[in-house]
């Protein structure tokens, strides 16, 4: 029964990656791309979703695939043009297909009339004709084998084939116990070439009559050719087989032969239907027989030779070393060793097992298992670094082997994490190919006219990722369709055109991913966000706030400035739980606007989420790390250039800019001993550009750590991104430039 | 003896493998007729079950292309197809096909297939 069920999640994981398949298919012929393959793609998708379905029993599920395979079938030849209505009633049937697939999964029923208006248009449009033979879309998928019809007009044999009439049970074979009481089967066999390019081999059907009954089989040969002319192919010989079984049936016998069928010529009959036991009448030796040539060599004798009916050609090109006609021996029950080995003088089995390919270019591993090599890969790396910092001077001069090997333990474990990630990153494509139907939604919803474009579908970042993007990025793109793009009638006013175009796309940049939401609309209403905010005490009566700040005021939290509440975007949750998401795997949100022009949200997330390059630096005594990646520069502040604003707080001057400055020990709250000239200021950059002075009393170095979440292990704190552990096995706090940021804006507002 | 499955359904070919394996087969796989051809340069098999819809090779067009190789000319292979329609099978077997199994299939009668293409 487990068998079944993992059978069951391996389907079921398929048509999720199938629906999915679907939807970007669908999305790439509603932009106009109709050619075949696309069209091949969707066919193969249901196809295989209905295959698997039938092996389950999933009748419901079958029978709606099956009828909207036929119209894909029809569609794909042109029989049905795929019109726009057409394309809207696949795009519907996809859906009905992923809940038939959804109900399966759950073990549950749809309603018995659920998609039947589909299916019934399906019909309509195929005028009921099915594609396959029967109608009956459940039956189709019979266990059994269809019974094939014997060509019996082909009985004959071809002119020029030395045929040796076959007497009755009883003549001069040696003829085994015959049970034969009802008679007996003649069957008159000739291959046709084809038969042997399909590899189909007589010895092989002998061996399955021989299951049904007795049978003796006798070889009638053609002239052959001298050997120069011989064709290993060529048809030189044709059989002819009695076969003693009572209780066989005409379409048992042709079952046998069902492979054949049309590549050969065939004639079954029964004959001499007896009542009695067989009571033989003068034995007719097959001597007497009219065309009883020295050729004639018995199947039978050949078959006990050679393993191969090709070799049993062979064989009997050798002179006979006598009549052929008076040695048929038996051949019931064809020796079993044919059922064992076989090592036929072909190309198979040549030289030794040769295994170094292994077959597929791809293997499917749980999730759970790379999981845990990526931690086991994590814990490598604290320990190997904590093995470096306990390399102290002393022991270094001492033993230089062992700090060799700590190298290439560093690199080894650094090349070992890289490939570990790798494994774990897929393309964003996943999560894109949702959209675009998303967006269908949304235009019909908002009656808006938009357009979707995507790029950067192929950008890899790792599968957690992936899996916790897709909502974030969801509500970003309902945001900007709800509030960003205006109505076809405010565009027009505004002289833009009708049609406004959201635009998603991902790329690389450093360390990061970042996946861009833009659109063409009206940019963010400041005036308006400004006013709530302050009504909500997000920001002060008199506080000032630059125009990217106020931008940013989107995603703080229980922020919505929707007049009304839409179905679309305001469904209780705000950007800032797009924020908290997106934090939560380690990324932030920027955000930028253009009045009239547009809003460009920026996610920049992680390539993964484990590792992170870091600066480890020291406040009041303890351990924080500050991710690389968003690092400037440091400077000693003996040498920095402070200065205080009217406002009472501080900046530092770098290269004429004015930067903000976050003590991280005020900031945390904490006493530092340290003088103030001997700390030093670390510039950061947090998201859109903007730069940070945060003050630390000492810097340590560079290095990797593992991003442990502090919401699981503990709670969520403002401007801590995370926690790690320390090669010393202290725990250091992963500071969170951004939320410095923010963390300044909201305590000032406070 | 070893069999060679092609099909791009993930389930048909667990469901192959399962069944194949108990009944004693070596089982080797590939999702679309290019890998199955692929398999059969560099590896030598007993008897192949593809199926007839797959993206980047269609099954016929495998079959073809192993027959056409020459080098595989008695190598039995079985179409796997849920279609009844000759149509189908009769495009595998010109192409060079041996037999076909139904599906879904059952375990014993899959493997009566095999013995049965199978010397």
């Amino acid at each position: 029964m487990s068998d079944l069920d993992d059978f069951k999640a391996t389907y079921f994981d398929e048509c999720s990656e199938l629906l999915t398949e679907l939807e970007e298919q669908f999305a790439a012929i509603e932009s106009g791309d109709r050619s075949g393959d696309r069209l091949n793609a969707v066919f193969r998708a249901i196809h295989s979703i209905k295959g698997g379905g039938s092996a389950f029993g999933f009748s419901a599920l079958v029978g709606f695939a099956h009828a909207y395979e036929t119209l894909l079938d029809h569609v794909r030849d042109g029989r049905v043009e795929l019109s726009e209505p057409v394309t809207v009633l696949c795009i519907r049937a996809n859906d009905i297909v992923a809940d038939f697939v959804a109900a399966a999964r759950a073990g549950e029923e749809l309603g018995a009339g659920y998609g039947a208006d589909e299916k019934a248009q399906f019909d309509a449009l195929t005028r009921g004709d099915d594609g396959d033979d029967d109608g009956a879309p459940i039956e189709e998928f019979d266990l059994d084998f269809v019974p094939v019809m014997v060509d019996l007009e082909r009985a004959d044999p071809p002119a020029g084939v030395a045929f040796i009439p076959v007497a009755g049970p009883g003549d001069s074979f040696a003829a085994p116990p015959l049970s034969g009481e009802r008679g007996h089967w003649e069957i008159h066999f000739t291959p046709h070439r084809e038969l042997y390019a399909r590899a189909n081999d007589p010895l092989l059907l002998f061996r399955e009559l021989a299951a049904l009954g007795d049978i003796q089989v006798r070889a009638e040969l053609r002239p052959i050719p001298p050997l120069a002319d011989f064709e290993p192919f060529g048809v030189y010989c044709s059989w002819q087989i009695t076969l003693y079984a009572p209780s066989a049936s005409e379409a048992e016998i042709a079952e046998v032969f069902e492979f054949v069928d049309g590549n050969c010529d065939l004639s079954i009959a029964q004959v001499g239907l007896r009542m009695a036991a067989p009571a033989p009448a003068a034995p007719v030796p097959v001597a007497e027989a009219p065309a009883a040539e020295p050729s004639a060599v018995p199947a039978a004798a050949a078959a006990e030779d050679a393993p191969l009916s090709f070799a049993a050609l062979a064989e009997a090109l050798r002179p006979a070393p006598k009549p052929a006609v008076d040695a048929p021996a038996p051949a019931t029950a064809l020796p079993p060793r044919y059922g064992g080995g076989y090592d036929g003088a072909n190309d198979r089995r040549t030289g030794p097992e040769d295994r170094r390919a292994t077959g597929v270019q791809s293997i499917r591993v749980d999730l759970d298992k790379i999981d845990r090599v990526v931690n086991m890969v994590g814990e490598l790396v604290i320990t190997q670094s904590m093995l470096t910092q306990q390399m102290d001077e002393t022991l270094r001069a001492r033993y230089q082997e062992l700090v060799r090997g700590l190298e290439v333990l560093a690199q080894t474990t650094r090349g070992l994490q890289d490939s570990v990630m790798a494994i774990r990153a897929q393309p964003v494509k996943s999560v894109f190919s949702r959209m675009p139907r998303l967006m269908r939604e949304l235009s019909a919803r908002t009656g808006k006219k938009i357009r979707l474009e995507t790029a950067g579908e192929n950008t890899e970042i790792d599968k957690t990722i992936i899996e916790q993007l897709s909502d974030p990025l969801t509500h970003m793109i309902r945001n900007s369709a709800d509030h960003g793009i205006e109505t076809p009638e405010a565009r027009r006013a505004a002289g833009k055109p009708e049609t406004g175009t959201i635009r998603l796309s991902a790329e690389q940049a450093g360390g990061s991913i970042l996946i861009v939401v833009e659109d063409d609309g009206a940019g963010i209403n400041r005036e308006r966000v400004l006013q709530v905010a302050r009504d909500r005490m997000v920001v002060g009566p008199d506080q000032q706030l630059t125009d990217e700040q106020i931008d940013q005021l989107i995603f703080a939290p229980g922020f919505s400035t929707a007049e009304a509440v839409s179905d679309i975007s305001g469904r209780g949750v705000g950007m800032d739980v797009v924020l908290s998401n997106i934090k939560k795997i380690g990324g932030s949100v920027h955000v930028r606007s253009w009045t009239g022009r547009g809003t460009r949200m920026t996610l920049r997330l992680p390539l993964t989420l484990a590792v992170l390059d870091v600066m480890l630096v020291k406040v009041a005594a303890s351990p924080y790390v500050i991710p690389l990646s968003s690092i400037v520069e440091t400077i000693q502040c003996a040498r920095a250039n402070f200065s205080r604003m009217p406002t009472g707080s501080r900046v530092l001057q770098v290269r004429g800019e004015y930067v903000q400055v976050v003590d991280l020990a005020e900031r945390f709250e904490m006493h530092t001993d340290v003088a103030a000239e001997s700390r030093f200021v670390v510039l950061c950059e947090a998201e859109g550009g903007v730069k940070m002075a945060v003050v630390v009393d000492d810097i340590i170095g560079q290095q990797q750590v593992v991003i442990k979440s502090l919401e699981e292990n503990f709670q969520r704190i403002d401007g801590i991104a995370g926690g790690t552990i320390l090669g010393d096995g202290s725990v250091a706090l992963i500071v969170d430039v951004q939320g410095l940021r923010s963390g300044i804006a909201h305590k000032s507002a406070a | 003896m070893r069999v060679l499955t092609v099909d791009d359904s993930r389930t048909i070919l667990a469901m192959l493998h399962h069944t194949l394996a108990n009944a004693g087969f070596e089982v080797l796989q590939a999702e679309d007729g290019q890998q199955g051809l692929d398999v059969l340069e560099t590896e030598n098999v007993d008897v192949v079950i593809t199926d007839i819809n797959m993206p980047v090779m269609d099954g016929i067009e495998f079959i073809r292309r192993v027959r056409a190789t020459g080098r595989h000319n008695s190598l039995p292979i079985l179409i796997l197809t849920t279609e009844t329609s000759q149509d189908k099978r009769d495009q595998g077997r010109a192409a060079g096909g041996t037999g076909w199994i139904v599906k879904p299939f059952d375990p014993e009668k899959l493997i009566n297939v095999i013995h049965r293409v199978l010397h």
